[in-house]
């Protein structure tokens, strides 16, 4: 090792507390980045494996509206060959549906494992296995087969008869087998049964929801496709799988655009402590280019250690993204769970890209932070280091220029917005340009608040405080622009989801007008979601109802791939309850009851539709056009759904099945004793969500709540960052003002004054990243609900803002501002005069 | 005989053999115990009173271009439930029996083996079996009488991909009842046995496909027809199962039962049916069997290959030849069942013709339990 290289890494091992923050700062911005990645990819397997259990090697699905296919279609297309010299391909059919078993609910799936094994899915083959297993899977009343963790945590063994709700009707189960999940990976979660058991559970009679095929190629595809009777469409399996992941699309990007948020955090904070320890050292280098190092030596020498600091925390910052991935993701499952679909992930997945992104991106923020303050020593000339004067007044003509920058910034964020059109990408690309807007705005506004403060103020040792701010900039500057980011990310952050709460209340208090709602349970839209007869008379014959509304979900396909539909008979009068923003409510009602239909605003963003546009749906009898009414605010589904009038989805559909009542009472009837009543009639028969107005609107809020969760939990964890990002900054801002601090004692400033300055000076640059934070986080907020928000999801959302949303970001800044003064005022207070002044 | 089939197919949908350690018959099927009259046409349908039963066709075809093919398509019935027993269920999906079926083709000229199984549920149309008109089908794969003729005027169908087949087979020929006049013992328990006739000399006309290509192609086939309730008799390994047709118009069918001690158990018989159609039982100690090579598959099983079978009481004396020395089915269970080339002579007499030879048992089995019996092999 070199003399240069030793004298390097005795530096930084001098100064441990510094490359510790630095190292910290850095990890935990590596970390976060690898932690949403980790979470996101374990989702993702978790979910393509649960498909591949059930799916097998198909290579294509074939589907059907609401009503489900006819299995006459199953019988004939494995008798029917699709080119002369080839037999007809494996099939399998496939009913899957919910099950609740206590508290979990579990993707119930039908399916005959004898084609199953021919399409090579686990989830069928693996549920024949000894010769009475096989017997009794397909003659034994209530036969099922669980992943052997899922009937571990059910307290289930083989053998256990038990319960279990399907479609809300309570039914008697018989546990066959578990599965060993190193041999049939992906099925946990998953209830197998016969396809005639779970036929007999949903009362389906005969219907499957769905044919896996594996197709040799193309000709065998269009040969199928030729067979399909209209209403049926046939899609390759991975496109499907695709947009069943791509529901969580906009979520994950959200969190990824989180997570780098939290690493550019990260950068600040390494330029922060590289320059620093270059700055300490430099009367050393001065002496060394004295002494005949080259430039492109002490550049290599402020990169290497650099360098150093970036492995160091790439590797603490990729275990301890690790650790925090697995935390993360049961935030992101429950997420998926609450929102898209029943997912349960088993495992954690650390995908190498992850690993290499991580360090890359901390190797390159080391570099790229070290970069200026190397270049800068490298080119300082011999035996002549600057003062520290000279390179103030760098700093200061540079804070002036970052300025001029931040202006650029703010108009590239804008040309950014207006230029990306739809793009998501592009909206999270204005965001970021904005944040480093703010960034490197910063230093020569923290300048100017400081000159202008220090001349409104009579306290001469408060001038001393802030002349000093101003003079330090090159340190005082980064810490306060990586501070003031991060506020106004967090500004933003807190102002959108208030925003968003807001409105949602607000819709939810328009449009749930009825008293109480009915609906069966399971996923919205799904086959087996429907009340039975029997029950909705018993329902409506409840006393004390004055009007009810009817409502079906399904999933029907269109031009534009399958689409959600919200089939409604609407009590007259309620109408007001949509919201119309685009279409007259005077013409658009009135098409509606003669067939046209509404659209979401999400919905209406998606797929760019207007009124007056014709939408091309899949019905039962083939694909018909229906006019587009009129688009409604909706904020309770992000993919978007569009509104039709019951009788017009029942003649087009052939599905006379009800999956929600809304229950309007007579003036004074009590609605808690109507919703027992309620219960009483439906007991026995079909486990009901009966839930008064008030319980449905409070738990819309609570899903919203866990929903966002994950961007708090990020947000706080980019604060962090940020502030450990001052705390680095200004503890060896202060430390390296130590001989500073022992003249102004001499001069007769007591220990407290000294803790007293140096509080007042952190407290006033937080104050100061916290005044700067102000408006660029509102403009933040208003990329996030109007650019962000938009075109992720289609809604507009109204601006609240509050007053908590800006308190939040104050603490943080003023309680880091003060934790970082602490330790230096100790010292300071503590000071061996004659010792720090011993050089003078 | 059980020719592999109880033990084979039974392991392989898993439903009987090992789950019922002695052989008696099933609780609420009915038992084999004695002889009975057969009738036909209507035995040659399904007997449902009885647990399992099998159709079984073997055959050597040849087209006018001198192409030659061996085939194999069986088709199973098991149930799952005696026949008086309440389905669990309304749904049309519920079935009490399961049907499996196995097609192969051997492509002599090409030296190519191919082959496919079928499992369904007898619902919904999928698989069932039919006594008057007769008919047996899975999917595409189908057996049944032709419309209106009476006898044994027979089509049978299957496809696999590269191959398909389809062919008018018929005789006018009495079916040959084996055994006890069609009572055939396994094991000295009682119910370790099975009804069984065969129609060892169908004339079979039709088509081969090739990819694209119709062969016409005509040739003799085999049927074997087995149905019972029980099992295999004790410790007993597998079986070695001969079908010739020779060429002076005479057939001989023989199973040698091999004891887990490697020996030949004593309850292995076969027939010898003159041109005539006479037909006489041969019992063990009339046939002389003896393997003169020995083959490995690629997964290590060793099967022997190539046979001197003579039967002196007869004046037979017979060497077989593998046409192709890969004709495994590697399903579970695997076993060898191929088409074989016969020599030999009679009374002093040389005589040629083809055969079809099933070896069964030498392959270690997997246990039960360990994953799917159905394996991945079914995506062949």
């Amino acid at each position: 090792m070199s003399t240069l290289r030793r004298a390097s890494l005795r530096h930084l091992w001098q100064h441990p507390g510094q490359l510790a923050l630095a190292l910290a700062g850095l990890a935990l911005g590596v970390a976060t980045i690898v932690a949403i990645d980790i979470a996101t990819a374990s989702a993702r397997r978790a979910f393509e494996l649960s498909l591949a259990a059930v799916n097998g090697a198909a290579t294509h699905q074939i589907e059907a509206g609401p009503p489900g296919i006819d299995p006459a279609l199953y019988v004939a297309l494995r008798r029917t060959p699709l080119a002369d010299a080839d037999p007809p391909p494996p099939y399998q059919p496939l009913l899957s549906a919910y099950a609740t078993i206590g508290e979990r609910t579990l993707q119930l799936i039908g399916t005959d494992p004898l084609a199953a094994a021919e399409l090579g899915g686990a989830a069928g083959s693996a549920a024949l296995g000894n010769p009475e297993q096989v017997r009794d899977w397909f003659t034994r009343a209530g036969a099922v087969v669980l992943g052997a963790d899922t009937a571990r945590e059910l307290n289930l063994a083989p053998g256990a008869d038990f319960e279990l709700e399907v479609a809300g009707r309570p039914v008697r189960a018989h546990l066959l087998a578990v599965l060993d999940p190193a041999q049939a990976p992906g099925l946990e979660d998953l209830l197998l049964t016969d396809i005639a058991q779970a036929q007999e559970w949903l009362q389906l009679s005969g219907r499957l929801s769905r044919i896996d095929a594996r197709l040799g190629g193309p000709a065998a595809v269009a040969a199928l496709r030729d067979l399909l009777p209209p209403g049926t469409r046939l899609e390759p399996t991975r496109a499907a799988a695709r947009e069943s992941f791509a529901l969580t699309g906009a979520f994950t990007t959200n969190l990824q655009a989180m997570s780098l948020l939290g690493l550019l955090v990260g950068v600040f904070l390494i330029y922060g402590a590289v320059s620093f320890a270059v700055l300490q050292r430099r009367p050393l280098f001065g002496v060394l280019r004295a002494l005949g190092t080259t430039r492109a030596e002490l550049l290599r020498l402020v990169l290497g250690e650099a360098l150093l600091l970036g492995v160091l925390g790439a590797l603490a910052g990729v275990a301890l993204g690790v650790l925090i991935g697995r935390e993360l993701l049961q935030l992101v499952t429950r997420t998926i769970n609450d929102l898209y679909f029943v997912l349960a992930v088993r495992e954690v997945t650390v995908p190498t890209p992850t690993l290499a992104k991580g360090f890359a991106a901390a190797l390159l923020c080391a570099l790229t932070a070290a970069l200026v303050p190397a270049l800068e020593v490298a080119g300082c000339a011999p035996r002549l280091p600057l003062s520290r004067s000279v390179l103030e007044a760098r700093a200061t003509r540079l804070a002036r220029r970052l300025a001029g920058l931040a202006v650029l910034l703010l108009l590239a964020a804008g040309l950014t917005i207006l230029g990306s059109g739809r793009s998501l990408f592009g909206g999270f690309a204005a965001l970021f340009l904005l944040l480093l807007a703010v960034a490197a705005l910063a230093p020569a506004a923290l300048q100017a608040l400081a000159r202008a403060s220090a001349r409104l103020t009579r306290s001469a040792r408060l001038r001393l405080a802030l002349a000093d701010i101003g003079a330090s900039l090159s340190r005082t500057g980064v810490a306060v622009a990586a501070l003031g980011m991060a506020l106004a990310a967090m500004i933003g952050v807190a102002v959108m989801v208030e925003s968003f709460r807001v409105s949602l209340r607000e819709w939810l208090a328009e449009t749930l007008r009825a008293d109480i709602y009915v609906s069966a349970p399971g996923p919205a839209a799904s086959l087996g979601r429907r009340l039975e007869p029997q029950v909705i008379a018993a329902i409506l014959a409840t006393p004390g109802l004055r009007a009810h509304s009817e409502a079906r979900r399904a999933h029907v396909d269109s031009a534009y791939g399958e689409l959600e539909v919200n089939a409604l008979r609407l009590v007259p009068g309620s109408a007001g309850a949509f919201r119309l923003l685009q279409g007259e409510p005077r013409q658009a009602w009135p098409a509606f009851d003669r067939g046209a239909i509404l659209i979401s605003e999400p919905l209406a963003w998606r797929l760019n539709l207007h009124p007056g546009a014709t939408l091309p749906l899949v019905t039962a009898e083939g694909l018909r056009g229906f006019p587009v009414a009129g688009v409604y605010r909706e904020y309770g589904n992000e993919r978007g759904e569009l509104l039709m009038d019951l009788d017009t989805y029942r003649r087009h559909w052939h599905d006379e099945a009800l999956g929600a009542l809304g229950l309007y009472l007579q003036p004074g009837v009590d609605v808690p004793a109507t919703v027992v009543a309620l219960q009483r009639a439906a007991r026995g028969r079909q486990a009901l969500f009966i839930r008064s107005n008030a319980q449905l609107r409070e738990l819309s809020l609570q899903i919203f709540e866990r929903t966002f969760l994950i961007t708090r939990v990020l947000y706080w964890l980019a604060a962090g960052v940020a502030a450990l990002g001052l705390l680095s900054a200004l503890l060896a801002w202060q430390l390296a003002r130590a001989r500073e601090l022992a003249l102004l004692r001499t001069l007769g400033l007591t220990p407290l004054g000294s803790a007293a300055l140096i509080l007042t000076q952190t407290l006033f640059m937080g104050l100061a990243a916290f005044l700067a934070a102000l408006p660029a986080g509102l403009l933040t907020a208003l990329v996030l609900t109007a650019v962000i928000n938009r075109r992720a999801f289609g809604w507009q959302i109204g601006l609240h803002l509050h007053a908590a949303q800006f308190l939040q970001a104050l603490l943080l800044a003023l309680v880091t501002a003060a934790v970082a003064a602490l330790y230096p005022s100790w010292r300071a207070s503590r000071v061996g005069l004659a010792g720090a002044l011993r050089e003078e | 005989m059980p020719r592999l089939r109880i033990r084979g197919a039974l392991a392989l949908l898993a439903v009987a053999a090992h789950a019922a350690p002695l052989p008696g018959p099933a609780p609420g099927f009915e038992p084999v115990l004695a002889p009975r009259a057969l009738h036909f046409p209507a035995d040659h349908g399904p007997h449902p009173a009885f647990r399992q039963e099998w159709w079984y066709f073997t055959g050597h075809l040849a087209a006018s271009s001198g192409e030659r093919f061996g085939f194999e398509l069986t088709f199973f019935r098991f149930a799952l439930a005696p026949p008086g027993a309440a389905p669990a269920g309304p749904s049309s999906w519920r079935a009490r029996e399961l049907y499996l079926a196995h097609f192969a083709v051997s492509d002599l000229g090409a030296r190519r083996f191919r082959y496919r199984r079928k499992l369904a549920r007898g619902a919904l149309g999928l698989a069932g079996a039919t006594g008057e008109p007769l008919a047996v089908w899975i999917d595409d794969w189908r057996l049944r009488a032709a419309p209106g003729e009476e006898g044994v005027h027979w089509h049978v169908s299957a496809s696999e991909p590269g191959y398909a087949l389809d062919l008018e087979l018929s005789t006018d020929a009495a079916p040959v009842l084996q055994g006890e006049a069609g009572f055939s013992r396994k094991g000295a328990e009682p119910g370790a046995a099975s009804y069984y006739y065969s129609l060892p000399r169908l004339a079979a006309r039709g088509t081969v496909r090739r990819g694209g290509a119709a062969l016409a192609v005509q040739g003799l086939v085999w049927c074997d027809r087995e149905w019972g309730s029980g099992g295999l008799g004790a410790g007993q390994a597998g079986w070695d199962w001969f079908g010739l047709q020779l060429s002076d118009g005479s057939a001989l069918m023989f199973y040698a039962l091999r004891t887990r001690a490697g020996t030949r158990a004593p309850f292995s018989a076969g027939s010898f049916v003159a041109p005539s159609g006479h037909a006489q039982p041969l019992d063990s100690a009339q046939v002389r069997i003896e393997a003169e090579g020995r083959w490995r598959s690629a997964e290590g099983t060793v099967y022997p290959s190539g046979w001197h079978l003579s039967v002196p009481s007869l004046a037979l004396d017979l060497r077989l030849t593998p046409e192709l020395t890969d004709q495994e089915l590697v399903t579970t269970p695997r076993y060898w069942e191929g088409a074989v080339a016969v020599r030999g002579q009679r009374g002093g007499t040389s005589l040629g013709g083809a055969g079809y030879v099933e070896l069964t048992g030498y392959a270690p089995e997997r246990p039960p339990g360990t994953g799917s019996s159905l394996g991945p092999r079914l995506a062949r």
